[in-house]
Formats: structure tokens, sequence, C-alpha cells
């Protein structure tokens, strides 16, 4: 589903972020990666979703090879993928629904269809009669739960995000994480960055630890 | 192709929604097309109105000889005889106009009479009035054959009768130059107001497609309602100029139309017709698009 071989990745002529990483996520799989501030998870995280390319090295995501994938096929690639940034990247001037309906209308469902999709997935997520509200008018949890709504309103193979809990308190953050461990239940493969020990111990069967020059794949495949 | 017609309708959906947001910047773009596109548009009711009246005034030639007053009798025959024969392919007709014939046919306009009584005698020369034949090259040649004509034995002065139709040729020529110019110069207005409108929408909603690119949109998706945006902005603001061009013909024909009947005429200016405009409202529309492409390609690039 999701493999890293010999990937590094640097911005310029600076410093590798990544250097020489190297796993194989099957589908289905629930998997963390973890590590402190500045080490590079982000960016992991955005070359799964073809966000950033890699430097060096091959990135395969759902049977298609990104570093070889060209930039028109990119958009195509990141329906397959839902993403969730740590700035949630909501629109704050329209309302909950729309801000769903927006990965559905780029693959230009009907509008009917869209908002009946959009519907089920912010009830999904546990905002049920909030779908008029706009962002601003919601909690910082509720705003993480619209943008996991929106990452999985086109069914994506995969799903990643980016430190979801971050400043968000435990019950929030609790609650957060069984929405995404559902949607792990129903086959969706799940790559969360956090840096946040306790919640990981208490939800991970595997980590991809990331350390200054160092990659440890805990409860990976051999 | 239903769902690239629905994502059509999402663009200019959005498109229309984006310039609702911004009621007085989106009006005030318009007002600046449409008076820049509407001074082209007057330009061009001036020269079709002027045209067909150039068209009905013939633009043949006629080219008057005037013989010296010391010319010898029957000078006027011969001169007319030698055209008839070495220029019989060029006229279409020559033409004998007598010293006491051009009198008497001045003695018979009043307002000539009374000058002439004063006079001792006729002071008006023999003429010969040749007319020449119309095909290619025609100013030039009667120009060549008044330098010749010039030159011969007798012949005081050779005057060319529709010097003054070319000239409005002439004039009309410019004004179709200046008219081009001027419509390049708006073009390049409309090209520069397009491209900053389109910068200023990319660069607010910059937040926007980053969340389109991020839940899978193409680049098409992405441009789209910036290409409706240049599209519908020129081609709201070409009916506009069309409508201000109108109106503003309005009080330039009624003054006109006073001046017309003070020389007992009857001319007015009217706007090119219906399907040249419809052209100009598509080419306003085209350019829009074109200066929304390349500033959406050039101010989206993060």
């Amino acid at each position: 589903m999701i493999e890293f071989q010999h990937v590094f990745k640097s911005y310029g002529r600076g410093r590798n972020i990544l250097a020489d990483i190297g796993f194989l996520v099957t589908a289905g799989e629930f998997v963390f990666v973890s590590g402190p501030s500045g080490v590079g998870k982000s960016t992991l995280l955005k070359l799964i979703a073809g966000l950033e390319s890699p430097s060096r090295g091959s990135i395969q995501v759902n049977g298609q090879r990104l570093d070889r994938l060209s930039a028109r096929a990119r958009p195509y690639l990141r329906r397959a993928v839902g993403v969730i940034l740590q700035d949630t990247h909501l629109l704050f001037d329209r309302s909950a629904i729309q801000n769903v309906m927006l990965p559905l209308a780029v693959m230009g469902l009907p509008t009917g269809q869209a908002h009946g999709r959009a519907r089920a997935a912010i009830d999904k997520v546990g905002l049920s009669g909030k779908e008029q509200l706009t962002p601003i008018e919601l909690s910082g949890g509720d705003q993480q739960r619209l943008a996991i709504a929106r990452a999985i309103v086109n069914r994506p193979a995969i799903l990643i995000a980016d430190e979801p809990t971050a400043n968000l308190d435990r019950d929030s953050a609790r609650r957060i994480m069984e929405v995404f461990r559902d949607f792990n239940r129903v086959g969706v493969t799940t790559l969360i960055a956090s840096h946040d020990e306790p919640l990981m111990a208490q939800h991970a069967n595997r980590t991809l630890r990331l350390e200054p020059g160092k990659f440890i794949d805990i409860g990976g495949h051999a | 192709m239903k769902s690239w017609l629905r994502q059509h309708r999402y663009a200019l959906r959005i498109t229309l929604r984006r310039l609702a947001l911004q009621p007085f910047s989106s009006l005030a773009n318009l007002l600046v097309i449409a008076l820049a596109l509407a001074l082209p548009l007057l330009g061009s009711a001036i020269l079709v109105s002027v045209e067909p009246v150039a068209k009905q005034v013939s633009v043949t030639p006629e080219l008057t000889l005037f013989l010296a007053a010391d010319a010898p009798d029957g000078a006027a025959e011969r001169i007319a005889a030698r055209i008839r024969g070495e220029y019989a392919g060029q006229t279409a007709g020559v033409r004998v106009v007598g010293r006491d014939d051009a009198l008497a046919d001045l003695r018979s306009n009043p307002a000539w009479e009374q000058a002439l009584a004063v006079l001792p005698g006729n002071p008006l020369p023999d003429a010969v009035v040749v007319t020449m034949t119309d095909a290619e090259g025609l100013a030039a040649r009667a120009d060549d054959l008044a330098a010749a004509w010039r030159k011969w034995d007798h012949v005081d002065r050779v005057q060319l009768d529709s010097d003054w139709v070319q000239r409005l040729e002439a004039l009309l020529r410019f004004g179709r130059i200046g008219l081009f110019l001027l419509a390049a110069s708006v073009a390049v207005v409309v090209l520069a107001t397009v491209f900053n409108t389109v910068r200023l929408q990319a660069l607010s909603q910059r937040e926007e497609i980053a969340v389109a690119r991020l839940v899978g949109a193409t680049e098409s998706f992405v441009r789209r309602p910036f290409l409706y945006l240049g599209t519908l902005t020129c081609s709201i603001a070409a009916l506009g100029a069309i409508a201000i061009a109108g109106l503003a013909l309005l009080p330039l024909n009624r003054a006109l139309a006073s001046l017309a009947r003070s020389y007992d005429a009857e001319f007015s200016l009217h706007l090119p017709h219906a399907g040249i405009l419809a052209l100009a409202v598509v080419g306003a529309a085209l350019l829009g698009a074109l200066s929304a492409r390349w500033s959406v390609t050039r101010n989206t690039r993060f």
C-alpha cells in the first residue's frame, strides 16, 4: 500500500530532513509516525500525499510510483489519500457542509449526491446538526472533526493526519482518535504523526519512529 | 462529460460568488474596462458613419486644363483632340468649355452677376474638362497626367477636381489607422486590468487554492474560476461599452443634426452593425480569458 525505499528529502542544498528511510505499510494498517518536533514527520506525510517529492529514493503509494508520477497525475493520487494537516486548512467563509463538499466538487459529483455524502461524513465524525455553522463557530476539536470529515468524504484508501490531537484537551483527543480507529476498522490504512507518547501507547500497534539521523520501525514487517 | 459540465457550473458559481462578495471593486473594474472599450467603439461609430458618405461621392477624378489667356483661338479644341487621340484608353470623356460659355454660365448665377458687371472684359480662360476612366491606380495616374499636361503649350494650369474626395479618403485611412492604434492601446489597458484583478483574486483565494489542491484538484479546476472571472468581466464590460457608446451618440447626434440641417443635409453617427458588435463582445471575452489565464498561471505558483 505504502512503500518507501531509500528515501532522502532535503530542501535546496540544505541538510537531509529525511535520510535513507525505508518501510512498508500494508493495506488496513494503523501506524503512528513519532519523533521530536522538526525531525521530519510532516515531511514524511507530505511525501505520502504527493504534496512533496523525494530528493532521492522511491515511494510507492496505492500502486503508483510517486517519484515517477507526472504533475498532471498527482491530483488523482491525492483523491485516494485523505489528508489532515496540522493546520486544518478549513475555509472560514463557508459552512461546515460546504467545506466537506469541496473534494466532491473537485471530482465533479452531482450536487445532490455530494450533499448526501457530505452529510453522512459529518454524521460519521459526530458533527450532526452543525452542518450550517462556519468553522469559526466550531471548537478546536470540532474543527479537527470537520477536517477529518473532509478527508474521508471521497472514501480514500489511505488516511494521513499530522498531529490531529495537538492543541486539544485529553478528552477531545481521545474522541478524535476513536474516529480514526473507526475508519481503520473498515479497512482505511491510517498513518498519524504525533509526539503524544501516552496517546500512542494507548492506540498503536505499530510506530515508525524518526530520530535525528535514525529511523526505527517498531512492530513493523520483517 | 456530465462531470466536466458540473465542474464548469461549479466554477461559474464560484466566480459569481467572488464577484458578488466584492461588489464595489467588481463594479469599478467593469466600469474602467467598459469606458476604455467605449472609446474605440465611438471611434468606429464615426468611421462607419462617415465612410458611406465618402463612397457616395464619385472618386473618379475630373482634370480641368485651363488655357493661358493669350492662347490662340482653337487651342482648346486642338488640346482636346490630342487628349482624345493620345489618351483614349484612360479617358472617359473630353469636353471643351469655351471662355464665352463659362462667362455666360457665371452670369446666369445672380450671386456673380454684379461682380462680373464691373469687369471690363471676360477674365475667364478656355478650359478642357477630361473625365478619367475608373481603373486601378486612378489617383496616381491622374497625378501623372496632370503633371504631363501642365507642360503642354498654352496650358496655364491643370486642376484635379476630386482632390477633396481623395483627401477625405486619406483622412479616413488615417482614422482607420488611428482607430486600430486606439483599439490596441485599449486592449493593453484591458489586459492589464484583468491581469491585476485576477492577481488580486488569486492572492486573496490563496487558502482556497491550497485546500483545493490538497483534496485533489487539478490545475484546470483551480484556474477555471479565474478564467470565468476574466471572460465574464470583459463580456459584461463590452456590453456596458456598447450601452455607453450608444448613450454618448444621442447628444452628439442631436448636435450634429442641427449642423447638418444648416447645410440642407442629413447625417447621423451610428454604431457598427450587430454582427460587428457581437464580434467585439466575443473579442473582449477572449482577451479577458487570455489575460486571466496568463495571470492565474503566474500568480498561483505556490
